[in-house]
């Protein structure tokens, strides 16, 4: 318990100073001016995002192999969370795209690979949360989330492939970071891992509760009580 | 019984009463003259153009009919508690799941050669050069399909909003094959500058392989009793 509170408290500064390095301390990108400051949040939220796919992924895999429900909570948590930093990611892009590219969308290879991940895994999302609560539903969904799993492979091949025939002007947003701007970015991508896992966490412990409530609501039920 | 009886069996099951009613065919073929219809509506011009369009209709169609046939693979268990009574059967699961993908493949594949002449005809676009290659795209692409359509489509079975679902779940899946159906019979037909269709092929062939293992292996663990 004091764990997690010292790792919130941590996160809250965390947080904070990072928002500050990002706005205060590191300099305006010459070239790009002030909007290139969106790179802290959308690297970072990308980061996220695939970690909480990762997440899914992994708990899936477990969950058809142990059929224990912790797993498939863990699940539902990384794509809960994974869907959260890929909006993020898909919003902050195109504002970015507009000054930078001069469109708001591009058919780029890793915006439309992105795209399309987010889709998988709102499908997953949408089959958990409103498919129905029977165990079949749950299985079904942890085997699509591992059935995705290659395609993120395929998707991102067909994709590089389908644009590479149209060059198109590669971003170099990462690589010429002055060492200022990379404290920031680095402190920024921290603060939002630690987020990250924190919000996972505590997902994760959420579901698993209401599974129980949900259990012990059904049990009392039977008794002949009343909830 | 082994794999291969199991297979034929369910195969032969299904094609039963798939010939004897017809009514999946009939409909899936009637749906894609409606969609021929709609596109030739919306689009047909000037012959550039059609040939332009060309690819993206006629994936467009695979698309559509095979998520259509796909939906109804296991509408017939679903009933009476048919499904659980296959499942339950001491039948290999896997080959269960490789005869309902051979009769959903079956299904796209004969709707797809009698539309797809109709649709070069109403957009006025020559096939006769290309058709072999075509043909084989368009079997890989319909293979990749019921690969990845058909045990997806055990959901049509146990959740709820199925029928809304699947091609909610089934289309960002099949976009790889999508991509590489549409950009290879584009390269095909000569309307972008790549005119290599090979690494399309390779793309396909590689992800109707993944399914096809990934769907056997999958599958025993998906389907509860």
């Amino acid at each position: 318990m004091n764990l997690r509170l010292a790792l919130v408290a941590l996160c809250t500064v965390g947080v904070v100073a990072g928002h500050w390095l990002v706005f205060d301390f590191a300099p305006i990108e010459a070239r790009m001016g002030v909007v290139q400051k969106i790179f802290y949040f959308h690297v970072p939220s990308a980061m996220a995002c695939y970690a909480g796919f990762i997440a899914c992924c992994i708990g899936s895999l477990a969950y058809l192999w142990s059929r224990k429900g912790r797993w498939d909570a863990l699940a539902l948590a990384g794509a809960e969370l994974g869907l959260i930093f890929g909006l993020i990611v898909l919003v902050t892009g195109p504002l970015w795209a507009r000054p930078a590219w001069g469109v708001w969308w591009k058919w780029e290879p890793r915006l439309t690979s992105m795209a399309l991940l987010v889709l998988m895994f709102a499908a997953y999302w949408v089959l958990h949360t409103f498919g129905g609560t029977g165990e079949g539903v749950r299985r079904f969904a942890a085997a699509l989330a591992v059935f995705a799993t290659p395609n993120i492979y395929f998707v991102h091949v067909a994709v590089e492939k389908w644009k590479g025939m149209h060059p198109e002007i590669e971003d170099k947003a990462g690589s010429g970071l002055s060492p200022d701007m990379r404290i920031a970015f680095l402190a920024s991508m921290a603060a939002l891992m630690l987020l990250f896992a924190l919000l996972l966490e505590q997902r994760y412990r959420m579901h698993l509760h209401a599974r129980l409530v949900g259990a012990l609501r059904r049990r009392i039920h039977r008794l002949g009580g009343d909830v | 019984m082994n794999f291969a009886e199991t297979l034929a069996l369910v195969w032969r099951k299904d094609m039963r009463i798939e010939l004897r009613s017809k009514d999946t065919l009939v409909t899936l073929v009637l749906f894609a003259l409606v969609m021929t219809m709609v596109f030739t509506f919306g689009f047909a011009n000037d012959p550039q153009t059609n040939l332009r369009v060309f690819p993206s209709v006629l994936w467009a169609n695979v698309l559509f009919c095979g998520t259509l046939g796909v939906g109804r693979t296991f509408a017939r268990e679903a009933r009476d508690g048919a499904f659980t009574a296959l499942v339950l059967s001491p039948a290999h699961r896997g080959a269960i799941l490789a005869a309902k993908t051979l009769v959903n493949l079956f299904l796209t594949l004969v709707v797809t050669a009698l539309t797809t002449p109709i649709l070069a005809v109403m957009l006025r676009v020559d096939l006769s050069d290309v058709a072999g290659l075509i043909s084989a795209q368009l079997f890989l692409g319909a293979a990749g399909f019921a690969l990845v359509g058909t045990p997806l489509a055990v959901m049509a079975v146990n959740a709820r909003f199925a029928e809304v679902l699947l091609p909610m779940v089934v289309f960002p899946l099949v976009a790889p094959v999508l991509i590489a159906g549409v950009t290879g019979t584009a390269s095909i037909l000569g309307t972008i500058p790549e005119q290599d269709p090979r690494p399309w092929f390779q793309l396909m062939i590689g992800f109707d392989l993944v399914y096809l293992v990934g769907g056997q292996f999958l599958f025993d663990r998906m389907v509860t009793e």
